[in-house]
């Protein structure tokens, strides 16, 4: 399954690094980083962290 | 965007102070930020934007009691273990277990009861052309949803919406004078919160209150029954007022843009998310968003001390010239760049899809129903720092006939 994050959107606001921390998180200058590809396994917390977003800027996208 | 002048002093404590006036839009001018009493207030949006993420600053309220001499009793207790005030992981753990409560689709599902509830309110006083807008509109419907939420019984809201406001004077300059009342107040809700939490255990809810009860994840244990408590007096504090002062503050907003009240009215579901936007980019209750430095660092020419305080300019950041065309005025149809009158972060305001839902279906059921809005000069406006407001906002109106 794929994470993708709409960075025109984003806002920095590390919602979703509470959610899954696994998944995203932000890097030195404080910018968000996160992994693209995760397994089902973490479904539960990645779509925690699609809710958590207050811009609504991350998508979930099921390729398998 | 370099600044030649020097940074000005902003006397935000006095009577006439006012965000939006030349006296501020000149300190804008002037330099990016300006000096108070109270810290730095930062004016341009580049630099409140930049500052908001910055690493260097932390949520900045903690000590806010304590600054003003309270440091014992049920609401410093209270205070120093609630959410907005509590960093990293304690902050993290409780966050992650609440978010989902909150989340767009559990506050959609919630929408057809705002919209009747706007619609009891406006049919109890249209036939009458004027109305006290504060306590008959924006009042009960802020309080009552919120009893909604927590499954208070709604009959109750006005003695809800009391404590609410007494515990919010924890958060005004005269904390001191009032914290036996604050106090007393704290611990009203605690038994109040405790009985919620008890009927709940015995009968599982799908509520608000209910999905926090089961919040749970298997690496981070359950939120305790103090947890639960604590953040049920948070709600209460956070989300009466702020809401309530907000619908006040976007319909004086309007009455000064017909034009866009009506294209509000004719195209109600297009435009009311824009609606709440606008408002909270030119008129926000909070005027400020505040921080601490937690360690020194430079920005731009200035050198920032660790314990600085540090105010974040919403109205002076989201009418900023530089970022925005035609700033002061609602404009529908504009793209804009993002407000933060929410915050930012991971403190980033927890109830906001139920403001911005529960306004947006406020001012859409308020413009499909009346026009001609006029808010009258007698109306009681809080200060203009810090959360403002109005206690008393008195309106007079038409009824809309039809909307072409
Ligand atoms: C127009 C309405 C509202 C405005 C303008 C507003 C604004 C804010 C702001 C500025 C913050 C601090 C963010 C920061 O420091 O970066 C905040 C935090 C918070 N707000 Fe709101 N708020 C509103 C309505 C609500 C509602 C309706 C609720 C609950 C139902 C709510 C619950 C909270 C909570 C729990 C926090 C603390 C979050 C944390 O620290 O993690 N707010 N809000
Ligand atoms: S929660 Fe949303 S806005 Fe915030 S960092 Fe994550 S993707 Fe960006």
């Amino acid at each position: 399954m794929r994470i993708d994050v709409n960075m025109s959107k984003c806002q920095n606001h590390g919602q979703c690094a509470i959610s899954a921390p696994g998944h995203f998180w932000f890097d030195e200058e404080g910018r968000l980083s996160y992994r693209s590809e995760f397994t089902r396994d973490f479904l539960d917390d990645v779509e925690d962290a699609m809710d958590a977003c207050p811009m609504q800027a991350i998508t979930v996208v099921d390729d398998e | 965007m370099s600044k030649l002048g020097t940074p000005v002093k902003l006397d935000i404590a006095s009577e006439e102070f006012r965000m939006n006036s030349k006296e501020v839009r000149e300190a804008r001018d002037a330099h990016w930020y300006a000096e108070t009493d109270w810290g730095i207030a930062v004016l341009s949006y580049e630099d409140n934007t930049h500052l908001l993420h910055s690493p260097y600053m932390g949520q900045g309220s903690a000590k806010w009691p304590r600054q003003h001499g309270v440091s014992s009793g049920q609401f410093h207790e209270w205070w120093s273990q609630n959410l907005l005030v509590l960093e990293g992981d304690d902050h993290h753990r409780i966050r992650r277990l609440v978010n989902p409560a909150f989340s767009r689709r559990k506050v959609r599902a919630m929408e057809p009861k705002f919209e009747e509830l706007a619609r009891e309110l406006i049919g109890s006083w249209i036939h009458r052309g004027e109305v006290d807008f504060a306590s008959e509109f924006a009042s009960p419907y802020a309080t009552r949803i919120l009893c909604m939420m927590l499954g208070i019984d709604e009959s109750d809201w006005h003695h809800i919406q009391e404590l609410a406001s007494t515990i919010g004077l924890g958060l005004g300059v005269h904390v001191g004078d009032h914290i036996a009342s604050i106090d007393a107040a704290v611990n009203e809700l605690t038994v109040y919160a405790e009985g919620l939490i008890t009927e709940r255990e015995a009968a599982p809810t799908d509520d608000l209150l209910g999905t926090l009860l089961g919040a749970n994840r298997e690496d981070d244990r359950s939120l305790s029954r103090q947890e639960l408590v604590n953040i049920v007096i948070l709600l209460i504090f956070a989300g009466i007022d702020t809401t309530r002062h907000q619908l006040s503050l976007s319909i004086d907003s309007f009455q000064k843009q017909p034009d866009q009240w009506d294209k509000l009215a004719r195209h109600p579901y297009h435009y009311a998310e824009r609606a709440v936007e606008e408002a909270l980019r030119v008129n926000p209750i909070g005027r400020w968003v505040t921080r601490e430095a937690t360690e020194s660092f430079q920005h731009r020419e200035r050198w920032i001390e660790e314990g600085t305080t540090v105010h974040l300019y919403t109205l002076t950041g989201g009418t900023d010239p530089a970022e925005f065309n035609n700033p002061c005025d609602i404009d529908l149809d504009a793209e804009r760049s993002p407000h933060f009158a929410f915050g930012g972060g991971v403190h980033h305001c927890l109830g906001h899809f139920v403001a911005r839902t529960d306004i947006g279906v406020a001012l859409a059921a308020l413009a499909g129903r009346i026009t001609n809005v006029r808010v009258g000069a007698d109306t009681d406006w809080l200060p203009d720092s810090g959360n403002t407001g109005a206690s008393y906002m008195p309106i007079t109106f038409e009824r809309r006939n039809s909307v072409e």
